[in-house]
Protein backbone atom coordinates (compact mmCIF):
# COMPACT_ATOMS: atom_id res chain seq x y z
CA UNK A 1 0.00 0.00 0.00
CA UNK A 2 1.39 3.18 -1.17
CA UNK A 3 1.67 5.94 1.84
CA UNK A 4 -0.56 9.29 1.44
CA UNK A 5 2.93 10.96 1.38
CA UNK A 6 3.62 9.14 -2.02
CA UNK A 7 0.69 8.99 -3.46
CA UNK A 8 0.78 13.16 -3.18
CA UNK A 9 3.93 12.91 -4.36
CA UNK A 10 3.06 10.87 -7.35
CA UNK A 11 0.31 13.28 -7.98
CA UNK A 12 1.84 16.35 -7.83
CA UNK A 13 4.80 15.03 -10.20
CA UNK A 14 1.86 14.00 -13.01
CA UNK A 15 0.43 17.33 -12.47
CA UNK A 16 3.80 19.27 -12.89
CA UNK A 17 4.57 17.32 -16.02
CA UNK A 18 5.41 19.87 -18.43
CA UNK A 19 4.17 17.43 -21.26
CA UNK A 20 0.56 17.17 -19.33
CA UNK A 21 -2.18 17.38 -22.37
CA UNK A 22 -3.67 20.40 -21.95
CA UNK A 23 -2.32 22.79 -24.71
CA UNK A 24 0.78 24.60 -23.29
CA UNK A 25 2.72 23.70 -26.04
CA UNK A 26 0.32 25.62 -28.33
CA UNK A 27 1.56 29.33 -26.58
CA UNK A 28 4.34 30.70 -26.58
CA UNK A 29 2.85 33.84 -24.18
CA UNK A 30 4.53 36.81 -26.43
CA UNK A 31 7.46 34.91 -26.48
CA UNK A 32 7.26 33.98 -30.58
CA UNK A 33 7.20 38.23 -31.00
CA UNK A 34 10.27 38.90 -28.64
CA UNK A 35 12.18 36.46 -31.01
CA UNK A 36 11.06 37.78 -34.58
CA UNK A 37 11.55 41.02 -33.30
CA UNK A 38 14.72 40.87 -31.99
CA UNK A 39 13.90 41.37 -28.34
CA UNK A 40 14.79 37.68 -27.52
CA UNK A 41 17.95 35.64 -28.48
CA UNK A 42 19.35 32.43 -26.90
CA UNK A 43 22.69 34.15 -25.40
CA UNK A 44 20.05 36.26 -23.71
CA UNK A 45 17.32 33.65 -22.86
CA UNK A 46 18.40 32.99 -19.32
CA UNK A 47 18.80 36.27 -18.19
CA UNK A 48 15.33 37.06 -19.78
CA UNK A 49 13.56 34.32 -17.64
CA UNK A 50 15.44 35.47 -14.50
CA UNK A 51 13.79 38.70 -14.65
CA UNK A 52 10.28 36.90 -16.16
CA UNK A 53 10.04 34.88 -13.19
CA UNK A 54 10.52 37.79 -10.92
CA UNK A 55 7.82 39.73 -12.31
CA UNK A 56 5.78 37.71 -13.98
CA UNK A 57 6.32 34.27 -12.69
CA UNK A 58 5.78 36.37 -8.88
CA UNK A 59 2.09 37.38 -10.14
CA UNK A 60 1.11 33.50 -11.35
CA UNK A 61 2.28 32.28 -8.26
CA UNK A 62 0.28 35.05 -5.64
CA UNK A 63 -2.75 33.21 -8.12
CA UNK A 64 -1.74 29.75 -7.10
CA UNK A 65 -1.20 30.79 -3.51
CA UNK A 66 -4.52 32.83 -2.85
CA UNK A 67 -6.00 29.87 -4.93
CA UNK A 68 -4.95 27.00 -2.90
CA UNK A 69 -6.20 28.98 0.73
CA UNK A 70 -9.36 29.08 -0.81
CA UNK A 71 -10.28 32.23 -2.06
CA UNK A 72 -13.29 32.15 -4.82
CA UNK A 73 -11.86 30.45 -8.31
CA UNK A 74 -14.46 33.09 -10.14
CA UNK A 75 -13.11 35.82 -8.64
CA UNK A 76 -9.73 35.04 -8.47
CA UNK A 77 -10.25 34.22 -12.40
CA UNK A 78 -11.32 37.51 -13.10
CA UNK A 79 -8.69 39.42 -11.27
CA UNK A 80 -6.37 37.66 -13.01
CA UNK A 81 -7.50 37.93 -16.51
CA UNK A 82 -7.62 42.29 -15.23
CA UNK A 83 -4.25 41.88 -14.54
CA UNK A 84 -3.45 40.15 -18.07
CA UNK A 85 -3.35 42.95 -20.96
CA UNK A 86 -3.30 40.63 -24.01
CA UNK A 87 -5.98 39.13 -24.90
CA UNK A 88 -4.11 36.23 -26.30
CA UNK A 89 -2.22 35.23 -23.43
CA UNK A 90 -5.27 35.68 -21.33
CA UNK A 91 -7.51 33.42 -23.50
CA UNK A 92 -4.75 31.15 -23.78
CA UNK A 93 -4.63 30.73 -19.78
CA UNK A 94 -8.39 30.29 -19.48
CA UNK A 95 -8.53 27.86 -22.39
CA UNK A 96 -5.28 25.31 -20.58
CA UNK A 97 -7.12 26.27 -17.07
CA UNK A 98 -10.51 24.77 -18.97
CA UNK A 99 -8.60 21.47 -20.08
CA UNK A 100 -6.86 20.99 -16.72
CA UNK A 101 -9.81 21.05 -15.31
CA UNK A 102 -11.51 18.24 -17.23
CA UNK A 103 -8.51 16.48 -17.30
CA UNK A 104 -8.52 16.58 -13.07
CA UNK A 105 -12.24 15.76 -13.19
CA UNK A 106 -11.62 12.71 -15.34
CA UNK A 107 -8.11 11.54 -13.58
CA UNK A 108 -10.32 11.16 -10.09
CA UNK A 109 -14.00 11.06 -11.71
CA UNK A 110 -15.20 13.60 -10.17
CA UNK A 111 -16.32 17.07 -10.16
CA UNK A 112 -14.39 18.99 -8.16
CA UNK A 113 -12.82 21.14 -10.50
CA UNK A 114 -13.97 24.96 -11.24
CA UNK A 115 -15.62 25.20 -14.68
CA UNK A 116 -14.09 28.58 -15.87
CA UNK A 117 -10.79 28.91 -13.85
CA UNK A 118 -7.16 30.46 -15.00
CA UNK A 119 -4.94 27.97 -14.90
CA UNK A 120 -2.91 28.82 -12.07
CA UNK A 121 -5.58 28.89 -10.40
CA UNK A 122 -7.08 25.58 -11.26
CA UNK A 123 -3.53 24.13 -10.78
CA UNK A 124 -3.81 25.38 -7.30
CA UNK A 125 -7.22 24.28 -6.66
CA UNK A 126 -6.11 21.04 -7.60
CA UNK A 127 -3.10 20.59 -5.34
CA UNK A 128 -5.21 21.87 -2.58
CA UNK A 129 -7.78 19.24 -3.03
CA UNK A 130 -5.40 16.77 -3.65
CA UNK A 131 -3.68 17.61 -0.40
CA UNK A 132 -0.20 19.13 -1.88
CA UNK A 133 1.07 21.30 0.43
CA UNK A 134 1.08 24.97 -0.55
CA UNK A 135 4.45 25.83 -1.23
CA UNK A 136 5.14 22.51 -3.25
CA UNK A 137 2.47 23.56 -5.48
CA UNK A 138 3.64 26.85 -6.03
CA UNK A 139 7.30 25.68 -6.71
CA UNK A 140 5.71 22.97 -9.13
CA UNK A 141 3.89 25.61 -11.06
CA UNK A 142 6.74 27.82 -11.76
CA UNK A 143 8.62 25.09 -12.63
CA UNK A 144 6.23 23.68 -15.18
CA UNK A 145 5.28 26.98 -16.46
CA UNK A 146 9.41 28.08 -16.99
CA UNK A 147 9.97 24.42 -18.54
CA UNK A 148 7.19 25.17 -21.15
CA UNK A 149 8.71 28.59 -21.69
CA UNK A 150 12.00 27.08 -22.66
CA UNK A 151 10.40 24.53 -24.56
CA UNK A 152 8.83 27.10 -26.46
CA UNK A 153 12.19 28.80 -26.47
CA UNK A 154 14.06 25.36 -27.98
CA UNK A 155 11.05 25.52 -31.38
CA UNK A 156 12.07 29.47 -32.25
CA UNK A 157 15.88 29.63 -31.62
CA UNK A 158 19.11 27.35 -31.46
CA UNK A 159 18.79 25.97 -28.02
CA UNK A 160 19.67 22.32 -27.60
CA UNK A 161 18.53 19.83 -24.88
CA UNK A 162 21.59 19.75 -22.63
CA UNK A 163 21.63 23.62 -22.67
CA UNK A 164 17.53 24.05 -21.82
CA UNK A 165 18.34 21.41 -18.94
CA UNK A 166 21.08 23.62 -17.85
CA UNK A 167 19.08 26.94 -17.78
CA UNK A 168 16.12 25.54 -15.75
CA UNK A 169 18.50 23.66 -13.23
CA UNK A 170 21.05 27.37 -13.14
CA UNK A 171 17.40 29.30 -12.48
CA UNK A 172 16.15 27.17 -9.48
CA UNK A 173 16.83 29.90 -7.18
CA UNK A 174 14.95 32.40 -8.78
CA UNK A 175 12.56 29.83 -8.84
CA UNK A 176 12.38 29.98 -4.69
CA UNK A 177 12.83 33.34 -4.40
CA UNK A 178 10.03 34.22 -6.69
CA UNK A 179 7.73 31.45 -4.41
CA UNK A 180 8.91 33.14 -1.27
CA UNK A 181 8.04 36.46 -2.30
CA UNK A 182 4.66 35.61 -3.28
CA UNK A 183 3.53 35.08 0.41
CA UNK A 184 2.81 38.95 0.30
CA UNK A 185 -0.44 39.72 0.09
CA UNK A 186 0.35 42.38 -2.74
CA UNK A 187 2.84 41.94 -5.64
CA UNK A 188 3.84 44.08 -8.45
CA UNK A 189 4.54 42.89 -12.34
CA UNK A 190 6.36 45.24 -14.76
CA UNK A 191 6.57 43.29 -18.00
CA UNK A 192 5.68 46.03 -20.85
CA UNK A 193 7.56 44.50 -23.24
CA UNK A 194 6.74 41.04 -23.49
CA UNK A 195 3.13 41.78 -22.62
CA UNK A 196 2.98 44.22 -25.65
CA UNK A 197 4.96 41.51 -27.94
CA UNK A 198 1.58 39.23 -26.50
CA UNK A 199 -0.52 41.68 -28.08
CA UNK A 200 1.26 42.27 -31.42
CA UNK A 201 1.29 38.22 -31.95
CA UNK A 202 -1.37 38.06 -34.01
CA UNK A 203 0.06 40.45 -36.69
CA UNK A 204 3.07 38.26 -37.10
CA UNK A 205 3.22 37.07 -40.95
CA UNK A 206 3.84 33.58 -39.70
CA UNK A 207 3.05 31.93 -36.32
CA UNK A 208 4.03 28.57 -35.28
CA UNK A 209 1.50 29.62 -32.03
CA UNK A 210 -1.55 30.22 -31.41
CA UNK A 211 -0.17 32.93 -28.76
CA UNK B 1 -18.81 71.85 -13.81
CA UNK B 2 -18.53 72.23 -10.04
CA UNK B 3 -15.47 72.67 -8.17
CA UNK B 4 -16.37 71.04 -4.77
CA UNK B 5 -12.91 71.70 -3.26
CA UNK B 6 -9.80 72.77 -4.42
CA UNK B 7 -6.38 73.35 -2.38
CA UNK B 8 -3.10 74.38 -3.37
CA UNK B 9 -0.66 73.05 -5.23
CA UNK B 10 -3.33 72.15 -7.68
CA UNK B 11 -5.98 74.23 -9.12
CA UNK B 12 -8.54 73.88 -11.43
CA UNK B 13 -8.64 76.65 -14.39
CA UNK B 14 -12.34 77.14 -15.21
CA UNK B 15 -14.52 75.06 -17.75
CA UNK B 16 -14.36 76.02 -21.34
CA UNK B 17 -17.70 74.71 -22.92
CA UNK B 18 -17.30 72.32 -26.25
CA UNK B 19 -19.34 72.61 -29.36
CA UNK B 20 -20.81 68.91 -27.70
CA UNK B 21 -21.91 70.72 -25.02
CA UNK B 22 -19.25 69.09 -22.86
CA UNK B 23 -16.43 71.15 -20.51
CA UNK B 24 -13.08 70.99 -20.64
CA UNK B 25 -10.73 71.45 -17.44
CA UNK B 26 -7.48 71.62 -17.21
CA UNK B 27 -5.84 70.73 -13.61
CA UNK B 28 -2.65 72.97 -12.59
CA UNK B 29 0.12 72.15 -10.28
CA UNK B 30 1.04 75.93 -9.29
CA UNK B 31 4.25 74.54 -7.89
CA UNK B 32 5.43 73.27 -11.08
CA UNK B 33 5.98 69.48 -9.71
CA UNK B 34 5.81 67.27 -6.84
CA UNK B 35 8.07 66.94 -4.30
CA UNK B 36 8.97 64.65 -1.52
CA UNK B 37 6.44 64.48 1.47
CA UNK B 38 3.76 66.18 -0.86
CA UNK B 39 0.56 64.26 -1.26
CA UNK B 40 -1.85 64.98 -3.76
CA UNK B 41 -5.31 63.71 -4.11
CA UNK B 42 -8.12 64.43 -6.93
CA UNK B 43 -11.39 63.06 -7.14
CA UNK B 44 -13.37 63.61 -10.07
CA UNK B 45 -17.48 62.52 -10.62
CA UNK B 46 -18.91 62.84 -13.53
CA UNK B 47 -22.46 62.77 -13.35
CA UNK B 48 -25.01 60.80 -15.33
CA UNK B 49 -24.95 61.90 -19.11
CA UNK B 50 -22.40 64.76 -18.22
CA UNK B 51 -19.54 64.91 -20.97
CA UNK B 52 -16.51 66.25 -19.53
CA UNK B 53 -12.59 66.09 -20.85
CA UNK B 54 -9.78 66.58 -18.21
CA UNK B 55 -6.14 67.41 -18.96
CA UNK B 56 -3.24 69.21 -17.18
CA UNK B 57 -1.22 72.43 -18.28
CA UNK B 58 2.27 70.44 -18.48
CA UNK B 59 4.20 67.34 -16.91
CA UNK B 60 3.71 65.87 -13.61
CA UNK B 61 7.45 66.57 -12.85
CA UNK B 62 8.42 64.36 -9.96
CA UNK B 63 11.19 66.52 -8.65
CA UNK B 64 14.63 64.60 -6.52
CA UNK B 65 13.61 63.32 -3.16
CA UNK B 66 15.76 65.31 -0.26
CA UNK B 67 17.75 62.22 1.53
CA UNK B 68 15.41 60.22 4.08
CA UNK B 69 12.25 62.96 3.23
CA UNK B 70 9.53 60.63 2.91
CA UNK B 71 8.03 59.48 -0.66
CA UNK B 72 5.40 61.68 -2.78
CA UNK B 73 2.16 60.02 -3.38
CA UNK B 74 -0.93 61.14 -5.75
CA UNK B 75 -3.69 59.67 -5.20
CA UNK B 76 -6.93 59.89 -8.23
CA UNK B 77 -10.27 58.24 -7.97
CA UNK B 78 -12.37 58.89 -10.67
CA UNK B 79 -16.22 57.73 -11.35
CA UNK B 80 -17.93 57.94 -14.03
CA UNK B 81 -22.13 57.41 -14.01
CA UNK B 82 -24.35 56.49 -15.98
CA UNK B 83 -24.53 57.45 -19.86
CA UNK B 84 -21.46 60.06 -19.10
CA UNK B 85 -18.27 60.34 -20.98
CA UNK B 86 -15.23 60.92 -19.81
CA UNK B 87 -12.06 61.85 -21.26
CA UNK B 88 -8.79 61.87 -19.20
CA UNK B 89 -6.34 62.79 -20.64
CA UNK B 90 -3.28 64.12 -18.52
CA UNK B 91 0.37 65.06 -19.57
CA UNK B 92 3.27 62.22 -18.68
CA UNK B 93 4.99 61.59 -15.50
CA UNK B 94 8.22 62.69 -15.77
CA UNK B 95 10.25 60.80 -12.65
CA UNK B 96 13.65 63.02 -11.85
CA UNK B 97 16.47 61.48 -10.96
CA UNK B 98 16.50 60.56 -6.69
CA UNK B 99 12.62 60.75 -6.56
CA UNK B 100 10.44 58.00 -5.26
CA UNK B 101 6.57 58.25 -6.06
CA UNK B 102 3.43 56.40 -5.48
CA UNK B 103 0.56 56.94 -7.87
CA UNK B 104 -3.10 55.27 -7.04
CA UNK B 105 -6.10 55.72 -10.00
CA UNK B 106 -9.06 54.17 -9.36
CA UNK B 107 -11.57 54.57 -11.53
CA UNK B 108 -15.03 53.21 -11.41
CA UNK B 109 -18.00 52.84 -14.38
CA UNK B 110 -21.61 52.84 -13.70
CA UNK B 111 -23.88 51.01 -16.41
CA UNK B 112 -23.64 52.94 -20.21
CA UNK B 113 -20.49 54.60 -19.03
CA UNK B 114 -17.68 55.63 -21.31
CA UNK B 115 -13.94 56.50 -20.56
CA UNK B 116 -11.37 57.09 -22.82
CA UNK B 117 -8.13 57.69 -20.91
CA UNK B 118 -4.33 58.04 -21.45
CA UNK B 119 -1.11 58.59 -19.94
CA UNK B 120 2.65 58.28 -20.62
CA UNK B 121 5.95 57.51 -18.31
CA UNK B 122 8.89 59.44 -19.46
CA UNK B 123 12.33 57.88 -18.21
CA UNK B 124 13.58 61.19 -16.89
CA UNK B 125 15.22 64.30 -17.89
CA UNK B 126 17.14 62.56 -20.93
CA UNK B 127 18.73 65.49 -21.81
CA UNK B 128 20.04 65.89 -18.37
CA UNK B 129 21.77 62.49 -18.80
CA UNK B 130 19.09 60.80 -15.95
CA UNK B 131 17.27 58.07 -18.07
CA UNK B 132 15.85 55.62 -15.29
CA UNK B 133 17.71 57.82 -12.38
CA UNK B 134 14.78 57.82 -10.89
CA UNK B 135 14.65 55.71 -6.99
CA UNK B 136 11.50 54.13 -7.02
CA UNK B 137 8.09 54.24 -9.10
CA UNK B 138 4.96 52.80 -7.68
CA UNK B 139 2.04 52.88 -10.11
CA UNK B 140 -1.19 51.18 -9.23
CA UNK B 141 -4.35 51.16 -11.90
CA UNK B 142 -7.40 49.75 -11.29
CA UNK B 143 -10.36 49.95 -13.29
CA UNK B 144 -14.35 48.54 -12.65
CA UNK B 145 -17.31 48.03 -14.03
CA UNK B 146 -20.46 47.73 -11.99
CA UNK B 147 -19.82 43.52 -12.29
CA UNK B 148 -15.78 42.95 -12.56
CA UNK B 149 -12.82 44.32 -12.58
CA UNK B 150 -11.42 45.21 -16.05
CA UNK B 151 -7.96 46.48 -15.74
CA UNK B 152 -5.52 46.45 -12.83
CA UNK B 153 -2.02 46.75 -12.26
CA UNK B 154 1.03 46.85 -9.83
CA UNK B 155 4.02 48.40 -11.15
CA UNK B 156 6.85 48.75 -8.97
CA UNK B 157 9.61 50.33 -11.07
CA UNK B 158 13.40 50.43 -8.81
CA UNK B 159 16.05 50.54 -11.69
CA UNK B 160 18.96 50.54 -9.36
CA UNK B 161 17.98 46.57 -8.13
CA UNK B 162 15.90 45.50 -11.26
CA UNK B 163 17.21 47.21 -14.69
CA UNK B 164 14.53 48.10 -16.90
CA UNK B 165 16.68 47.74 -20.05
CA UNK B 166 15.88 43.89 -19.09
CA UNK B 167 13.89 42.46 -22.23
CA UNK B 168 11.56 41.17 -19.50
CA UNK B 169 10.54 44.58 -18.90
CA UNK B 170 11.50 47.63 -21.10
CA UNK B 171 14.41 46.46 -23.65
CA UNK B 172 15.46 49.19 -25.57
CA UNK B 173 12.69 51.09 -24.78
CA UNK B 174 12.13 54.19 -22.66
CA UNK B 175 9.17 55.90 -23.06
CA UNK B 176 5.71 53.89 -22.06
CA UNK B 177 2.09 54.86 -23.33
CA UNK B 178 -1.70 53.64 -22.96
CA UNK B 179 -4.61 53.85 -23.78
CA UNK B 180 -7.73 52.68 -22.39
CA UNK B 181 -11.43 53.42 -24.26
CA UNK B 182 -14.10 51.89 -21.98
CA UNK B 183 -17.51 51.24 -22.43
CA UNK B 184 -19.66 49.28 -19.81
CA UNK B 185 -22.66 46.58 -21.77
CA UNK B 186 -21.16 47.00 -25.28
CA UNK B 187 -20.94 43.84 -26.35
CA UNK B 188 -17.80 42.23 -26.83
CA UNK B 189 -17.90 41.67 -31.14
CA UNK B 190 -17.76 45.26 -30.92
CA UNK B 191 -14.74 45.10 -28.83
CA UNK B 192 -13.13 42.61 -31.22
CA UNK B 193 -14.21 44.75 -34.08
CA UNK B 194 -12.39 47.92 -32.59
CA UNK B 195 -9.07 45.54 -31.49
CA UNK B 196 -8.82 44.65 -35.26
CA UNK B 197 -8.62 48.47 -36.09
CA UNK B 198 -6.52 49.86 -34.04
CA UNK B 199 -4.22 46.53 -34.55
CA UNK B 200 -4.47 47.73 -38.23
CA UNK B 201 -3.57 51.27 -37.32
CA UNK B 202 -0.98 50.22 -34.43
CA UNK B 203 1.00 47.64 -37.50
CA UNK B 204 1.23 50.47 -39.73
CA UNK B 205 2.98 52.96 -37.32
CA UNK B 206 5.19 50.32 -35.74
CA UNK B 207 9.08 49.85 -35.63
CA UNK B 208 10.53 47.46 -33.79
CA UNK B 209 13.83 48.59 -32.31
CA UNK B 210 11.96 52.28 -32.57
CA UNK B 211 8.91 52.79 -31.79
CA UNK B 212 5.87 49.24 -31.54
CA UNK B 213 2.10 49.25 -30.63
CA UNK B 214 0.11 46.88 -30.11
CA UNK B 215 -4.02 47.00 -29.27
CA UNK B 216 -5.78 43.85 -26.82
CA UNK B 217 -9.26 43.88 -25.99
CA UNK B 218 -9.91 43.59 -22.46
CA UNK B 219 -11.51 40.69 -20.46
CA UNK B 220 -14.74 43.00 -20.72
CA UNK B 221 -16.33 46.70 -21.56
CA UNK B 222 -12.91 47.73 -23.01
CA UNK B 223 -9.97 47.83 -24.86
CA UNK B 224 -6.63 48.59 -24.28
CA UNK B 225 -3.81 50.38 -26.27
CA UNK B 226 0.12 50.16 -25.46
CA UNK B 227 3.10 51.51 -26.93
CA UNK B 228 6.76 51.76 -26.30
CA UNK B 229 9.31 54.19 -27.93
CA UNK B 230 13.01 55.21 -27.48
CA UNK B 231 11.66 58.76 -27.89
CA UNK B 232 8.67 61.14 -27.01
CA UNK B 233 8.86 62.57 -30.19
CA UNK B 234 5.90 60.97 -32.18
CA UNK B 235 4.20 59.63 -28.81
CA UNK B 236 1.52 62.78 -28.25
CA UNK B 237 0.40 62.53 -32.32
CA UNK B 238 -0.14 58.94 -32.09
CA UNK B 239 -2.06 58.61 -29.10
CA UNK B 240 -4.14 61.34 -30.52
CA UNK B 241 -4.71 59.48 -33.84
CA UNK B 242 -5.62 56.53 -31.34
CA UNK B 243 -8.35 58.66 -29.35
CA UNK B 244 -9.96 59.76 -32.38
CA UNK B 245 -10.31 55.69 -34.28
CA UNK B 246 -11.65 54.85 -30.74
CA UNK B 247 -13.91 57.71 -29.87
CA UNK B 248 -15.43 57.71 -33.22
CA UNK B 249 -16.12 53.96 -33.13
CA UNK B 250 -17.98 54.00 -29.82
CA UNK B 251 -19.54 57.57 -29.59
CA UNK B 252 -19.98 58.65 -33.73
CA UNK B 253 -18.59 61.66 -32.40
CA UNK B 254 -15.00 63.45 -33.35
CA UNK B 255 -12.36 63.87 -30.86
CA UNK B 256 -11.32 67.59 -29.84
CA UNK B 257 -8.06 67.85 -28.83
CA UNK B 258 -7.39 69.84 -25.78
CA UNK B 259 -5.62 73.21 -26.53
CA UNK B 260 -2.03 72.14 -27.29
CA UNK B 261 0.46 70.93 -29.94
CA UNK B 262 -0.03 67.01 -30.64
Amino acid sequence: MISLKLNTLLDLLQLADSALPIGAGAHSFGLETLVEEGGLCSETAESFFRDYISEAGLLDASFVRRAWRGEDARQLSDEFCARRLARESREASLKMGRRFSQLVNALVSGTMMPDHAVYPVAFAVAGAHLEIREDDIVLAYLRQSLAGLISVCQRLMPIGQVAASRMIWNLKPSICAAALASKNREVGCFTPLPELASMRHGSLETRLFIS
Amino acid sequence: MYVQEQQPPWKVVRAFSGENGGSLVHLHNVSGGVLSGDHLTLDIDAGPGSIVQVTTTGATRLYRHRQGAARSEQHVKIHVAEGALLEYLPDPLLPFAGSRHRQCTSVSLADRATLLWWDVLAPGRQAMGETFAFDRLHIQTELRSPTRPLLIENLVLEPAQHPLQSPARLGAYTHVANFYACSVGLESSKWRELESKLTDFCSARSKPGVMIWGSSALAADGIAVRGLSVSARELPATLAAIWKIAKRFLTGEDAVLPRKVY
